[in-house]
């Protein structure tokens, strides 16, 4: 038998903690970076760099439990919203974040959930509508009643979050970890079987040998 | 040891080498030495790593291809791990890449259609040894495999196929007896395509069948297809493809514009958050002007110039170019602003260092001083100009009211006090030089100094100079033009001269103002040549102030004359004095107060007005004038012009008896008016004159002695005058009666009556004389003897000539001349000069001789005359006269406002010697009460003219006494027919 591979399997450790991937959509500027960064390193930026595509993974607990979540930080910009396909494919679950203080970062969460559900084909994939820039009420655009409205016409809970004062910022991202674990959980069990199937190809194969 | 580091966070996640990545994470190092290594996909990136914070590293990643971990290391806590991994990727050329760099195209033919991966696949599958092997597990690399067959392929297609190669490549781990099994299984194959065609045709036949079918098939359809699209199908195809490339290169094209765009708008959006302050600088300028906050706009404008002064970018210079048509306006604004007056120096300073400070070029500070200046001027003309004009206009309405005034009898009288218009317009003159000529001299220091600019103009300096000059210039020249009208040129515009006599009184305060102006300019520290002009003119108006003073003085001394009412006071000393001589005394003390405060005051300590000859000239000069206008003062009150008649309501007012036109009441009165003139006359020379010279030297002002010496010389020609004039007026009718009298009753001196006293004539020259000497007594004691000695001497004369004129002398003729001359001889004998007693010796001469007897008879009425109760033989009348009043006492003053008409006969003539006193005690106790000098004057005036005019009648004294006695009765009588 090959040596390379009883190698490459001491090196893995035994139980790697459960992995969620979370993937920050909403228009460039809503504030996707700044709840990421103040999440990962309780740090807000102030100025603003659009991003392309940033990755953040680390151990958090959740309810007890070592998991880690994976954050994919993307880009809010249209001209990259070809790549976003093939992002969205690999996300588990989804925070759709906009700004209270632009209305138009609002409305543009519609065509964000429309690409997921079109990407993901789940109508119950995990999602949280997140209001950000809590802050400045004072210069909020966005009435609270229509951002409730709009969550309840998806079905999904919506949350007012402030990168700036963290308010709510843990509570986003542990909450859709839940949601995402909840959905891993009933999806193992529905689809043990093809888990199952797969693991019989690869022994198949080495059948034929 | 710290912990090691962890990387938990990469942006961006993917990238082509150099890109750049903000790693994140926990432990990173605790500062930028601690970071020893930073792996990026294998690749060592730490020079490009720029250590923020033990979070937060950022580097540029290298060449590293694939997704691969990042590795932080450091001297405090070694090798880390990372949670995230990054993904390094060339940047290959497709459909949506542009690129400038050529491609080969065999390689990227194989790349970009994924033809490598599908072709080993399909190998991989149909193994020649029919052995199933993982590809991963090779493990001999394509180099060395293509070192050892140079010449040789892998591939089971290729022409020069390297069987070992394939082994090598994909085999090598198998073992030999597989090899062995998959070579049997390879000859198998091989054996069973060696059984011969027709044996692979039988076994193959409907494999066969099928493919002819198939073929035939696949001609007919090729056939259908020639016949249906022609013999060049492709044609359809190309176009397709030719059409879908167009179609893609728009989309292409409309992808890019777009990312265009948008990079666009990024850029901008970050160029405008970036330089926000320049493009923000317009608005900001502008509202800090508003504000008027130029200290802001000055910082603002030094910092971008600072900043993007030498841009080349296109866009800041159009925003610079924007900025600075606002810094202009501003600079405008300020230049006008600094233009405008009136404003503080402080205000000005600002300004120009604002000017300055904004390199608004030109000389802001020389400007400031220009406006100043021309401001000043401007002032300082229109503010004359304006005073002109509200001089002219005033003086029409007010015309009446002057020449009313002037024409009225008491021109000393105040005016209602109206400021004339010079006086106002020298006061705002120097309000005006010291409050704003400082600003221009400090603004001049300050730009001279440096302290407003550096670059100073130099030859600004003469410019300076002549400008202050210029300001002191027209200040003393418009300040002369309202005050000093005769020291202006004759072009020169100044305020009518009308004003010269009555701005007199006001000089003293546009004095004040000046003094106070030069005060101000000395505490400046001018060019002496400036404080010339001022000390000139300060000079000047001193000077004129003080000669209209002593004008001013002279002229409410002419109008004394109108003043004297003749009420006097006596005093043993000095003699009878009206109030004219202290009135006038006053007015001298008054100017002298005067002087000293309104002008002396104000000289400085080593340069005194009076120091300066011309000035010493012009005051004695104009004092002389003054002494000699109370000369002529004393000469007009004696003479009694007409003002006697226009004063006569004043007269009455004051209870004067000289109502009645009488003439010779007003002759009288004339007599009176001499002599009191005299007195003051000489008051005036022996009591005031001495003591003036001292009150002007005590004052401050200079001795006047040899003015006065001057005007006494005229004085006492006055003086003479007067008492010849006196004299004459007195002796005329005395010496006119003494024939009449003598002859009286056709006496002869050839008469045969024996003498038994003194004629009655001989008596009444002495009475007469008596009543001379007692006017003088009571008005001028000093003249006494002069006057008397006069009168004495022309009787004497007249006395000689009568005893010359005399036919015959009988006997007792004789004696009674030898009486009667002696008797007067002797009994006048003190007041003969040498001329009388000679007259007197050449009247006893004519006489005949006497006898003995005769002599002896005469020496005993002379005895008797000079009775033995008075012991002197002369009669010294004053002041051994006995005072107590023994005839009645003066009534109350009370009635004496009322005119008495004493009722005079005026034809009742009778001689009658005996009522005359016999002696001269008798005489003089008759007399006595005129002597009285606690009689009142009005009373004394009264009497005495009763007297007189009843001596003048030739009538007797007892009738004259009971006249005079009547007088108070008879002026009860009026007083109480009156009521
Ligand atoms: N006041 C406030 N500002 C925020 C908040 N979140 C983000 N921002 C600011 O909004 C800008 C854009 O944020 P960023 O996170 O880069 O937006 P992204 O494009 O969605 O990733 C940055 O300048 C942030 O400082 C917030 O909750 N409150
Ligand atoms: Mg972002």
């Amino acid at each position: 038998m090959p040596i390379t591979d009883t190698e490459a399997m001491s090196k893995k450790p035994a139980v790697q903690p459960a992995l969620h991937k979370v993937i920050m959509v909403g228009s460039g500027g809503v504030g996707k970076s700044a709840l990421t960064l103040q999440f990962m390193y309780d740090e807000f930026v102030e100025d603003y760099e659009p991003t392309k595509a940033d990755s953040y993974r680390k151990k958090v607990i959740l309810d007890g439990e070592e998991v880690q979540i994976d954050i994919l930080d993307t880009a809010g910009q249209e001209d990259y919203a070809a790549i976003r396909d093939n992002y969205f494919r690999s996300g588990e679950g989804f925070l759709c974040v906009f700004s209270i203080t632009e209305d138009e970062s609002f409305q543009a969460t519609q065509e964000f959930r429309e690409q997921i559900l079109r990407v993901k084909n789940d109508e119950n994939i995990p999602f949280l509508l997140v209001g950000n820039k809590g802050d400045l009420s004072d210069k909020r655009k966005v009435p609270l009643a229509d951002c409730e409205s709009l969550a309840q016409q998806w079905g999904v809970p919506y949350v007012e979050t402030s990168a700036k004062t963290r308010e709510n910022v843990d509570r986003v991202f542990f909450d859709l970890m839940r949601e995402i674990r909840s959905r891993k959980m009933d999806d193992n069990k529905s689809n043990n079987v093809r888990g199952k199937d797969k693991s019989k190809r690869k022994k198949l194969k080495c059948v034929i040998l | 040891m710290a912990p090691p580091p962890v990387v938990t966070g990469i942006s961006p996640k993917e990238g082509p080498p150099g890109t750049r990545v903000t790693i994140r994470g926990e432990h990173l190092g605790s500062k930028p030495n601690d970071l020893i290594s930073l792996l990026i996909c294998g690749c060592e990136c730490q020079l490009s790593a720029e250590w923020k914070s033990p979070n937060k590293i950022i580097a540029r990643s290298g060449p590293g291809k694939g997704r691969g971990e990042i590795i932080v290391t450091t001297s405090s806590g070694g090798e880390g791990t990372c949670t995230v991994q990054f993904r390094g990727y060339h940047e290959t050329i497709g459909p949506l890449k542009e690129s400038a760099v050529w491609v080969e195209e065999a390689p990227i033919q194989s790349l970009s259609w994924n033809r490598r991966s599908m072709s080993p696949s399909s190998y991989q599958l149909e193994d020649p040894l029919g052995l199933s092997v993982e590809r991963e597990d090779r493990k001999i690399p394509e180099d060395d495999l293509h070192e050892l067959f140079p010449d040789g392929s892998g591939d089971l297609g290729s022409e020069n196929f390297e069987p070992t190669w394939f082994l090598l490549d994909h085999h090598h781990s198998t073992s030999f007896d597989d090899l062995r099994v998959g070579l049997s299984f390879l000859r198998r194959k091989v054996e069973s395509q060696k059984e011969g065609q027709l044996s692979f045709l039988k076994s193959n036949v409907s494999s066969v069948m099928e493919q002819m079918d198939t073929l035939f098939l696949f001609k007919e359809k090729f056939e259908a297809n020639v016949r249906d699209h022609g013999l060049d199908p492709t044609i359809k195809v190309e176009q397709a493809i030719k059409k879908s490339m167009t179609e893609a290169t728009k989309l292409f094209q409309d992808v890019l514009a777009r990312r265009e765009k948008a990079d666009k708008t990024r850029n901008a959006l970050a160029v405008l958050q970036r330089y926000r302050f320049l493009f923000s600088l317009p608005l900001s300028i502008s509202n800090n002007i508003a504000k008027n906050d130029i200290d802001a706009v000055i910082n603002d404008y030094a910092r971008a110039m600072n900043l993007f002064g030498k841009t080349d970018v296109v866009l800041f210079k159009k925003v610079l170019c924007e900025v600075e048509s606002n810094i202009n306006d501003l600079r405008d604004m300020l230049r006008k602003k600094i233009k405008i007056m009136p404003q503080t120096l402080q205000e000005q300073k600002t300004l120009i260092r604002n000017l300055i400070n904004l390199d608004a070029g030109g000389d802001p500070g020389w400007d400031a001083i220009m406006s100043q200046y021309e401001y000043i001027t401007h002032l300082l003309e229109s503010s004359k100009n304006e005073h002109m004009t509200l001089d002219a206009e005033n003086s029409k309405p007010k015309k009446p009211k002057h020449t009313r005034s002037a024409s009225g009898s008491h021109v000393l009288e105040p005016v209602p006090i109206i400021i004339p218009q010079p006086i106002l317009c020298v006061e705002e003159l120097t309000a005006i030089v010291s409050e704003r000529f400082p600003d221009l001299w400090k603004l001049g220091q300050s730009y001279f100094s440096g302290e407003l600019q550096a670059n100073i103009e130099n030859n600004n300096q003469p410019a300076f100079k002549k400008i202050i000059l210029d300001v002191v210039a027209l200040s003393c020249k418009s300040i002369r033009s309202s005050v000093l009208p005769h020291t202006c040129d004759t072009n020169v515009k100044t305020f009518p001269t009308s004003y010269k006599e009555s701005l007199g009184p006001h000089l003293p305060t546009a004095l004040q103002y000046v003094c106070d102006l030069y005060s101000n300019l000395l505490a400046l520290d001018l060019p002496t040549q400036a404080l010339q002009f001022v000390s000139k003119l300060l000079f000047d108006l001193k000077l004129h102030t003080l000669l209209s003073s002593v004008r001013q003085c002279e002229n409410q001394i002419k109008a004394l004359k109108h003043e004297e009412k003749w009420q006097y006071q006596f005093n043993p000393n000095k003699g009878a004095i009206t109030l004219v001589p202290n009135q006038l005394e006053q007015l001298i003390m008054d100017m002298i107060q005067s002087i000293k405060l309104n002008i002396l005051n104000k000289d400085d300590k080593d340069n005194t007005l009076l120091s300066n000859d011309l000035a010493k000239h012009q005051f004695i000069a104009e004092m002389n004038k003054l002494l000699l206008t109370i000369v002529n003062l004393m000469d007009e009150l004696s003479s009694g012009s007409n003002d006697q008649e226009d004063n006569m309501p004043v007269s009455q007012l004051i209870g004067s008896p000289m109502v009645h036109s009488d003439k010779q009441l007003s002759g009288t009165f004339y007599e009176e008016r001499l002599l009191l003139t005299l007195s003051n006359c000489r008051y005036i020379h022996y009591s005031m004159f001495p003591r003036w010279n001292n009150l002007f030297i005590q004052n401050g002002l200079i001795s006047i002695k040899e003015s006065l010496h001057l005007t006494i010389e005229s004085l006492m020609t006055l003086e003479n005058k007067l008492i010849e004039n006196y004299i004459e007026i007195k002796s005329d009718p005395l010496v006119g009666t003494i024939e009449p009298s003598m002859y009286l009753g056709h006496f002869d001196w050839d008469t045969n009556i024996p003498p038994s006293d003194l004629k009655p004539y001989a008596k009444e020259i002495l009475s007469n004389i008596i009543a001379v000497h007692a006017e003088l007594v009571r008005i001028v004691p000093g003249v006494i003897h002069k006057v008397i000695s006069g009168i004495v001497e022309t009787v004497a004369e007249e006395l000689s000539r009568l005893m010359s004129c005399v036919t015959k002398f009988s006997d007792c003729g004789k004696e009674q001349a030898y009486v009667d001359m002696s008797s007067l001889k002797n009994t006048l004998s003190q007041y003969c000069t040498e001329n009388a007693k000679a007259y007197f010796l050449e009247a006893l001469d004519v006489i005949p001789p006497l006898t003995a007897a005769q002599r002896e008879k005469v020496d005993e009425i002379l005895t008797q005359f000079q009775s033995p109760s008075d012991p002197e033989r002369t009669f010294e009348i004053y002041p051994s006269l006995p005072i107590q009043p023994e005839i009645n006492q003066p009534t109350p003053p009370l009635p004496y406002n009322i005119q008495p008409t004493p009722t005079i006969p005026s034809n009742s003539y009778t001689s009658s010697s005996n009522v005359l006193p016999h002696t001269l005690d008798e005489m003089k106790v008759k007399f006595k009460f005129l002597y009285d000098s606690n009689m009142e004057d009005m009373e004394m005036v009264q009497i005495l003219s009763l007297v007189n005019k009843t001596k003048q009648s030739s009538r007797n004294l007892d009738e004259l006494i009971s006249d005079i006695e009547s007088v108070d009765f008879s002026l009860e009588r009026s007083v109480i027919s009156s009521t």
